[in-house]
């Protein structure tokens, strides 16, 4: 009887452990496992399949040698710092209009939200038709009489990188605008109320009391839209197949195409291991912040 | 007996009249479109009517980076297919691998090194090995125009680069647009490659894209070809960005643009709405002193497996992509030629028959190449330096100094 009630207690105590123990596997397996080896990788001279011999950093000289990889570097920066600000600024002032009280809210809600139902996919194919100057923007302006107005940034390879920024908001900033209008409902009405008795405008309670109060909103908004511009992989490929050029190139597409097209495996890890590191030296500040508030609190 | 147990006995009574075939073979591939299905469905039947299964892997996409991957996790996990269809290098680097099996009995009984055009062995031996049979062989530098927008402007066939950019020039100052094309790498990858040899010769390209010879890579003919490159930039409308190959071919088929730069895959789009060569479109290679011929295969290696049945069924697939009716049958649904240079191709059309026969000469005058942007001359790290380059240059504003740099630069950097 003793023994019994020892063994359920023991259970009882080893089964949250026991139930997470495989999916814990599996993440260190599939997950870090394949990133050590990505790394392993790195440091050979793989071209066609793995090798398992020293190359020291020949692969990141290399890396740092090609013209494409510099594009591409210098194109996640433009995007990812273009895309945030701009998803973030319009899905905050498109929350705040809706938050007016106005009428059919929930209609314009959906409608803002939709096209995060979207896959980039999607979105990429009929942006690349909108934004053909053949097909698109500038044939219907220009048929409208307005025949020396030009919209062919898709095509000049020094713009064609604001097209994919263009895209990515257009499907994206609805997605902040919930989560804003979420924040929004959550502020307390009496907080509002007080400070319209003590005599400030709208303006000034927007920016001195409810944006501030958001802030674990930007937060969420912030982290899961750098998400969205790292792998933003998809958007790219249909949107602009990486071109005019390679002028819309991004990490992600440089990575791989070097380690699945071009016999460039070494390269395509390198690649993979520098992007770990770009994301590694914004999110563990940002954890590190996170958990050290968390323990003083 | 249960009705349980009867049912079994009766499941498995119908396994044995499936297992009457002599063995299975699985094989990879990357063909998914209705043309391409259809002919490998000649090759299958045959190999049935010997007795053995066919069982079908296709994995479309990305050109067969696709497939590729699938082979690899296969290969990996100790399982690979019997069969698997090869592109440009894939054959000869498996092989070092270790992994596909040696077909040399086979080819030394059949006759295949005899019946094939001696610039393909590269990409179906390795070593002493015989690694892959080859079923087809497209023509890359084709042009395909619309013969109404050439007789009502009166120009005939161009003999020379320079009279093609001055009929393209003619055209567009009656409205036409001269080149339709896209701006994907390879497509511009097409013109780069047949610049490469019909303006300096075979002699050029070899040493260029073959040899990455540095002399050759920096040299003023070079910056020629980017000079050249840059005349044709000026024949395509400024809407090409985005556009797909085929839509292209449709914008010459309808009479909007009067050429395109495509290898005979083209031939399929013109001949499905119904028109005819000659007489309706042309078909011609692209200028050169010397006509050349860019070439691009399809074969299937056998990888080493264990099972007997397979290994059979392999012998009897690689017999089957060799016997000159199947090759035939296969290249009349494709619109390519049969790889072996003895089959008859009186039933094929005009421009098959042209390819057949400017083939025969090149391989004569030595003009047959392997085409670069396929991945039939310099290896993929190497030919995508190629497709970058041209593909920026074409895009953009650079001068073709820059251009020849930065390709010296950027083959040196893979090397």
């Amino acid at each position: 009887m003793n023994a019994a009630k020892s063994f359920s207690s023991r259970l009882a105590g080893w089964l949250p452990r026991i139930v997470v123990a495989p999916s814990l596997l599996v993440v260190i397996v599939t997950v870090y496992l394949f990133i050590l080896w990505t790394g392993v990788i790195s440091f050979t001279s793989s071209r066609f399949v793995p090798v398992y011999d020293f190359a020291g950093l020949e692969q990141y000289v290399r890396l740092w040698a090609t013209p494409r990889w510099h594009t591409a570097v210098a194109n996640l920066f433009i995007f990812s710092a273009l895309f945030l600000f701009l998803s973030t600024g319009i899905g905050l002032l498109m929350a705040i209009l809706l938050d007016q009280n106005i009428r059919a809210e929930g209609f314009l809600r959906a409608v803002y939200l939709y096209p995060m139902a979207l896959s980039f996919i999607v979105t990429g194919t009929a942006w690349k038709w909108i934004m053909n100057p053949g097909l698109g923007i500038q044939k219907v302006i220009n048929e409208l009489g307005w025949t020396s107005f030009t919209f062919d940034w898709i095509t000049d390879p020094n713009m064609a990188i604001y097209t994919v920024v263009i895209a990515g908001v257009w499907q994206s900033s609805g997605f902040a605008m919930a989560i804003f209008l979420a924040g929004l409902r959550g502020i307390d009405n009496s907080v509002i109320k007080a400070a319209q008795i003590e005599g400030a405008g709208l303006p000034l309670i927007y920016r001195q009391i409810i944006i501030p109060m958001l802030r674990p909103a930007m937060l969420s908004v912030i982290v899961l839209l750098s998400y969205i511009a790292i792998k933003s992989f998809d958007l790219v490929l249909a949107l602009t197949n990486a071109g005019p050029g390679s002028a819309t190139e991004l990490p992600s597409t440089f990575m791989f195409s070097a380690t699945f097209r071009r016999n460039q495996m070494g390269v395509g890890a390198a690649s993979a291991v520098m992007m770990l590191m770009t994301v590694a030296a914004i999110i563990v500040p940002y954890l590190y912040s996170e958990l050290r508030e968390r323990n003083n609190g | 007996m249960s009705k349980f147990l009867a049912s079994l006995v009766a499941a498995t009574m119908l396994v044995p009249a499936a297992a009457r075939a002599e063995g299975t073979i699985e094989v990879l591939h990357h063909w998914v479109s209705q043309s391409e299905v259809d002919a490998l469905n000649v090759i299958r039947k045959d190999l049935e009517s010997k007795g053995f299964q066919w069982k079908d892997s296709a994995v479309g996409g990305m050109s067969g980076a696709n497939a590729q991957q699938a082979l690899r996790s296969r290969l990996t996990s100790g399982d690979p297919p019997g069969a698997m269809q090869f592109l440009g290098w894939e054959g000869p680097q498996w092989a070092e691998q270790g992994v596909v099996r040696d077909l040399n009995d086979l080819a030394e009984d059949g006759g295949w090194r005899e019946a094939l055009p001696p610039q393909l062995l590269t990409f179906v031996t390795s070593g002493d090995a015989f690694i892959a049979a080859p079923i087809n062989m497209h023509r890359q530098n084709w042009v395909w125009a619309n013969k109404k927008i050439f007789d009502e402007a009166g120009i005939a066939v161009p003999k020379t680069w320079a009279d093609l950019i001055a009929a393209g020039k003619k055209l567009k100052e009656k409205g036409i647009t001269p080149v339709a094309m896209g701006d994907e790498p390879w497509q511009i990858g097409i013109i780069f490659d047949a610049l490469l040899s019909d303006l300096y010769g075979p002699e050029f390209y070899r040493k260029v894209a073959i040899d990455l010879d540095p002399a050759a890579l920096n040299s003023a003919e070079m910056v020629k070809v980017f000079d050249t490159l840059r005349e044709v930039r000026g024949l395509v409308d400024d809407n090409f960005v985005g556009r797909d190959w085929a839509v292209a071919t449709g914008l010459v088929i309808n009479g909007e643009a009067a050429m395109q730069f495509m290898g005979d895959w083209a031939k399929g789009e013109f001949l499905a709405k119904g028109l005819k060569p000659n007489a309706d479109f042309y078909c011609f290679a692209t200028p050169a002193k010397v006509p050349t011929f860019q070439y691009v295969i399809d074969s299937f290696g056998m990888f080493t497996v264990k099972d007997e049945t397979v290994q059979n069924a392999q012998v009897a697939l690689a017999e089957t992509i060799m016997d000159p009716a199947v090759q035939k049958g296969f290249n009349l649904i494709k619109g390519s030629i049969p790889a072996r240079t003895d089959v008859s191709v009186d039933d094929f059309d005009d421009c098959a028959k042209l390819g057949f026969n400017e083939r025969a000469e090149a391989i004569k005058a030595g003009s047959m190449l392997g085409a670069m942007t396929h991945g039939f001359a310099a290896k993929p790290e190497f030919a995508s330096v190629f497709g970058d380059v041209a593909a920026q240059f074409f895009v953009g504003n650079m001068s073709s100094d820059d251009a020849v740099k930065m390709l010296v630069e950027g083959i040196d950097n893979a090397r």
